[in-house]
């Protein structure tokens, strides 16, 4: 029987991962702690898109923590039809680290993706125009949204104000303030 | 709640005497013990070794206090409203582990637990501060780089200032604790100028995250018998933690906490979200793998601080405060470290000054300031 090698080689391809993209001693070290199959998972993931220290320990946060939360096993994280789908896109490398790591930042932070995801869509029932953006404060801490207004001559200006001024009237940007408040 | 007990005790050279030295050395009969010279920590290289921050809790430090005994709360930061507190600091570390404490990063690199054995001369230079100030109200705590309360029943610190702070109608004095260690309290005269305190998470985060501390329950009967020796009772719901369950859990921990004492004698109840740097993250992650308290949903805030996202936090401090406020209207509340726009969305309104605050929650408990 020679099964017993199977783990032991799965810590030499972890390692050799970890020499080729440059890993710090600690992060491999936080990955080779994982069970067996999790670490398997994240190792697949990884050569896929390519991670390096800096990705693979957004990636090693994100999903212990997911772990601990949710008491479920990172290879069943990463298996889900949530992270397949942008893994297995026919699209370049880059897009499918942004696609992953968007579903998993979902996943994370799901009440603060629902509330980022209901904003953008009351600024766009806004219907505001591309002359006039809204901007929130990042990861939504704060009170304050920005609005910019970008205008060539006065005519463009007062139409930007004119609709601004309409939304305020309307209760439909009373709308995103109240927003901001709720989780 | 297990007895705190050094796997070594070191004592600066010229403190062998110090009556904190004897007291615990007299409890202490089997454990070994070292002189050392002064400043031993700065002149020793510790090993950095597995968890040195544990070990470090593990080493009992007998040393002279020589710095400034009073200071502003590390709380205060610009921007945050302040409730102007002030620390004394006579044991620096402390002899529970909890998973957030923010010691683990603030003591790194000097983690010995240290006990002060000149409190007399520290309370004197505390005296000569405050008794010049009569007309102004301070309010005082002794539980920023410790426990208040845990190493107690060892140290006897409390014989030494709640007859000091008794003696002050100025000053309140707040001891905060996580540890049930209140035996020598209970034969002490407060006349009302101390309040005990409590921290509080739900009875499964004490039980997960908040190691060698003393259990819910027997917190809540530590506070009951406080009260009925005749001290102020204060609790701290601080770090709140968001998981899963955080209502239900924090549902039950202001039932409970409010069912334990004598309402009308809170003095305060204070909210505070975790808020954890970056460093002190990367700290936990390290010493406690399977913590929960990372995995809430915490952003970075203006101080550089992760909280748990502003909407999100809002509405954890409104739920609470509902609940208590239906159940005790009368007790102040107030937020710590938090921005006067969240003060807005908790309480309807931001208080003027940081010395509102402050004022909102000595005033009740001290006599009038004297004119002048
Ligand atoms: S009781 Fe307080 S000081 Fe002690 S470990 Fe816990 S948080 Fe830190």
């Amino acid at each position: 029987m020679t099964q017993p090698d199977i783990p032991c080689a799965l810590s030499e391809r972890v390692a050799a991962y970890a020499r080729e993209r440059r890993l710090s001693p600690p992060t491999l070290a936080r990955w080779q702690a994982w069970p067996e199959e999790d670490k398997a998972a994240l190792l697949v993931l990884a050569r896929e898109l390519q991670l390096n220290e800096n990705h693979l320990r957004d990636f090693l946060d994100w999903l212990e923590e997911i772990a601990v939360r949710d008491r479920c096993r990172v290879a069943d994280l990463l298996t889900a039809p949530a992270i397949q789908q942008p893994l297995t896109a026919h699209t370049a490398r880059s897009e499918k680290l942004k696609g992953v790591k968007e579903a998993l930042r979902k996943i994370r932070y799901p009440r603060l993706s629902r509330l980022e995801a209901d904003l953008r869509a009351a600024v766009k029932a806004l219907d505001l125009g591309r002359q006039v953006r809204i901007s929130f404060p990042p990861a939504l801490e704060g009170d304050a949204i920005t609005v910019t207004l970008t205008a060539r001559n006065v005519r463009e200006l007062a139409d930007c104000l004119t609709r601004l001024h309409q939304r305020i009237e309307d209760g439909r940007m009373q709308k995103v303030f109240d927003l901001l408040d709720q989780a | 709640m297990e007895p705190y007990r050094p796997h070594e005790i070191l004592i600066e050279q010229g403190e062998e005497n110090a009556a904190v030295v004897r007291r615990a050395l007299a409890q202490l009969p089997d454990v070994p013990v070292r002189i050392v010279e002064r400043e031993w920590e700065r002149h020793t290289k510790l090993s950095s070794e597995g968890d040195p921050f544990a070990a470090g809790k593990r080493r009992l430090l007998f040393t002279r206090q020589r710095a400034p005994a009073l200071h502003y709360c590390p709380a205060g930061t610009p921007g945050l409203v302040c409730c102007n507190y002030l620390v004394i600091s006579l044991i620096s570390n402390c002899p529970m582990d909890c998973s957030y404490c923010f010691l683990q990063e603030y003591l790194a690199n000097n983690p010995t637990l240290k006990v002060c054995t000149n409190v007399e001369e520290v309370l004197a230079a505390v005296a000569a501060v405050v008794d010049r100030h009569p007309q102004r109200h301070f309010r005082v705590g002794t539980g920023e780089l410790s426990d208040s309360l845990a190493l107690d029943p060892l140290l006897g610190f409390s014989r030494n200032l709640v007859p000091f702070f008794a003696a002050r109608p100025n000053v309140l004095l707040e001891l905060k604790t996580k540890s049930d260690c209140v035996d020598e309290l209970l034969y002490l005269d407060p006349k009302d100028r101390v309040v005990v305190s409590w921290s509080l998470t739900p009875p499964d985060i004490v039980d997960s995250e908040e190691h060698r501390t003393a259990p819910f329950a027997a917190r809540l009967e530590a506070a009951r018998r406080v009260q009925a020796a005749g001290y102020k009772v204060g609790f701290h719901l601080d770090p709140l933690i968001e998981y899963p369950d955080w209502e239900a859990g924090y549902r039950e921990t202001v039932a409970r906490m409010l069912a334990a004492v004598e309402l009308r004698r809170i003095a305060w109840i204070s909210l505070g979200s975790l808020r954890l740097t970056p460093a002190l993250r990367t700290t936990i992650r390290r010493r406690f793998p399977h913590t929960r308290v990372l995995s809430g949903e915490q952003v970075p805030c203006i101080d550089g601080k992760w909280r748990t996202f502003q909407a999100l936090r809002v509405h954890m401090y409104r739920t609470i405060r509902g609940w208590i406020q239906e159940a005790a209207p009368q007790v102040p509340l107030y937020l710590c470290m938090e921005t006067a726009a969240v003060w807005a969305k908790v309480f309807g309104h931001t208080p003027a000054c940081d010395r509102d605050v402050a004022r909102v929650l000595t005033g009740p408990h001290l006599s009038p300031p004297v004119a002048g």
